[in-house]
């Protein structure tokens, strides 16, 4: 027997493809479905042929080890403590929660009740990323001077675009994996945030186009465009690219380029369809395995937090039309 | 027959003169740079005197157009030079020059005398860039939210580190990027407000730069632009114009493929070639401006980029600079 996980809420999409990296795992168990949907809690728990659970409650009665958070943003802290009171390990899916308070809450819950708590970012396990952040700690480029990032994407709509269940639009879903990984490649914590934000790609009142420009504790600066820009009819659906320029060059991301170009007369497209890993199933094997094994999570609650907060502090930059330090 | 003299035999004095030295009904007559070889070396291929002091040639020759291709800072010295003559048209590279103060000293200059003056902002004469304006015109993608360019390469080396020294060439904000803070005003008209940050700000000389500049145009479209000198791997360009019904890109997320490859093996014990990817067009965007620009001067009719273009593409690259050196963002009046 493996590590036995239950989903608490499949609201968002990734929870479906962490069901299937979950089952596809020989040390991992899917043990149940627990969502406050009960119809969407029926159809994925026979989808993924677990048992469904109507309330969060009786999925933490079970004996399972741990539980994956894939519910709207703003029930993150709810649930997080819900699992936490219950002694049950915590992924939860990003941005890990929609207020600095939230994010505090579910940290502070995670570490009275000795369970681990971490925040579900995919890319760090990117091998592309990989081969970047090696080639950074190899040193021959030299140190980091500037990055320009993008993480852009088709509206999801539905809750997404509801902001009393994001906690906001495109800046708030997109904000935060780039700006984890730069965290992660520099070493050094965004300490200033100025952003561009608006509406004019739908014209309605979420936001779907940000242009961030960050500035680290150790003077590297960087920009992120996190905008719901790419059209139904990309090939598709969106991007991970980062430039990181140092002293002696410059290495350049494209984190999904790994695709075959498909031309469909079927559905009349050109579509790309990936054939590289796939970095769903690479974090839920290091979270498993950190559980199994008793070992920290590679990824913190505290990197979440970082990370959302830089989103939060991109919506008060644009409110006030100037840079907000962290 | 119109008659040139150039001043500055660099990089692009040679690429200005070389496209006049093939154009019907014109010729270069003059070619004037401080360094006595390179202004002979230009001179003798296109077939006109060299000079090392612009005082000799204008006393020695007689010309209708003056074309200055020196370093940004003297830009307004020759043109204002040049505009006490009787000539008939001035061109100034790009950027115009160092600062607005330096832009309105030449447009004063010339408008006394009633000259006209062409910021030479080649980038609207490219093929790609043309055609990107005309697709965002036609409505093709609906409304646009935001747009992006980037552009560079490698740092580049020139008379005395001068591209590497910010206070003559602004850096990449003011020397390079400068282009697309033109192709993006003419597309999407006016900035409001501009935040930058780049490496050199603040800086005495670099060896590399790089530029992330935030625009807001009044339109309400956001855009991005970013410049680098510091990208060994080769000159890019690159364009993305999303819209509510579709996206425009250039080079942004699939590298497009030239339509021409040379790889060439180099000989033997000598390594391997190196491949020079180009695009070719039946005509060069730098042979199309000065075109455009003396097609003016003989029809009498304004040219489509004004020297008060000139200037608003100075002002925007001003303002970054402005934001780089004081971390918060800029508006432009």
């Amino acid at each position: 027997m493996g590590v036995k996980i239950g989903i608490m809420s499949m609201a968002h999409m990734h929870a479906y493809s962490y069901a299937d990296a979950v089952r596809s795992m020989p040390n991992a168990e899917l043990a149940g479905i627990a969502d406050h949907d009960t119809d969407r809690a029926i159809e994925t728990a026979t989808t993924f042929e677990t048992t469904a659970f109507a309330r969060y409650a009786d999925l933490l009665r079970t004996d399972i080890d741990a539980v994956i958070i894939g519910s709207e943003n703003v029930r993150h802290r709810e649930l997080c403590e819900m699992a936490a009171d219950a002694g049950k390990h915590v992924l939860c899916e990003k941005p890990l929660a929609t207020s600095v308070e939230d994010g505090q809450a579910m940290i502070a819950a995670c570490r009275k009740r000795q369970v681990q708590l971490m925040t579900a970012f995919p890319c760090r396990f990117s091998p592309a990323m990989g081969r970047l952040r090696t080639t950074v700690i190899d040193g021959a480029a030299g140190s980091i001077l500037a990055i320009r990032g993008t993480n852009r994407g088709r509206c999801p709509f539905g809750w997404f675009v509801q902001t009393e269940l994001s906690g906001g639009g495109a800046v708030i879903d997109h904000t935060v994996h780039v700006t984890d990984l730069m965290r992660w490649l520099t070493g050094s914590e965004v300490v200033e945030v100025y952003a561009e934000i608006s509406n004019r790609m739908f014209g309605q009142d979420f936001d779907d186009t940000g242009f961030l420009n960050l500035r680290f504790a150790n003077g590297v600066f960087a920009s992120l465009d996190t905008s719901w820009s790419r059209p139904k009819s990309f090939p598709t659906w969106g991007d991970v690219t980062m430039a990181v320029v140092c002293d002696r060059g410059t290495l350049t991301l494209d984190m999904f380029a790994q695709n075959l170009v498909l031309y469909s007369d079927k559905s009349g497209a050109t579509s790309w369809s990936h054939w590289g890993d796939n970095i769903d199933r690479l974090m839920l094997e290091a979270f498993v395995s950190a559980i199994a094994d008793g070992q920290p999570v590679p990824i913190t609650g505290e990197d979440g937090l970082r990370a959302a907060e830089v989103a939060l502090a991109a919506y008060r930059s644009a409110e006030t039309g100037e840079p907000v330090v962290l | 027959m119109l008659k040139v003299a150039m001043f500055g035999a660099g990089g692009m004095g040679t690429n200005h003169a070389r496209a006049y030295a093939r154009m019907p009904g014109v010729a270069v007559v003059g070619v004037m740079d401080h360094n006595r070889d390179a202004a002979d070396r230009l001179a003798d291929a296109v077939g006109a005197r060299g000079f090392t002091s612009a005082g000799e040639m204008f006393d020695t020759i007689s010309f209708d157009i003056v074309d200055v291709c020196v370093p940004t800072p003297w830009h307004a010295e020759y043109v204002c030079l040049a505009a006490e003559r009787e000539v008939a048209g001035i061109v100034v590279e790009k950027p115009m020059g160092r600062t607005i103060e330096d832009c309105d000293r030449m447009i004063e200059a010339c408008q006394r005398r009633k000259i006209p003056l062409f910021p030479a902002h080649v980038l609207r004469f490219f093929p790609e860039f043309a055609a990107a304006r005309r697709q965002v015109d036609s409505g093709v993608i609906g409304d646009v939210a935001s747009v992006r360019t980037r552009r560079g390469g490698p740092f580049p080396r020139a008379w005395e580190n001068w591209y590497g020294k910010p206070s003559l060439s602004g850096g990449v904000i003011l020397d390079l990027i400068i282009h697309d803070f033109d192709w993006l005003r003419w597309t999407f008209g006016e900035v409001d407000r501009v935040f930058a940050r780049c490496l050199s700000a603040g800086k005495h000389e670099v060896d590399k730069d790089y530029a992330l500049v935030t625009l807001r145009f009044r339109s309400g479209v956001v855009g991005h632009v970013e410049g680098t000198w510091a990208d060994p791997g080769g000159f890019k360009v690159g364009i993305e114009v999303a819209g509510r019904e579709g996206l425009i890109e250039l080079n942004f997320n699939q590298p497009a493929s030239p339509a021409f490859t040379a790889a060439i093996s180099g000989p033997v014990g000598a390594g391997p070639g190196v491949a020079v990817p180009e695009n070719p067009t039946a005509e060069s965007p730098y042979y199309l401006e000065l075109e455009h620009f003396i097609s003016s001067i003989r029809s009498g009719t304004p040219p489509a980029i004004t020297a008060e273009d000139g200037r608003a593409a100075v002002q925007i690259a001003a303002a970054a600079l402005e934001s780089a050196e004081t971390g918060r963002p800029v508006h432009i009046v």
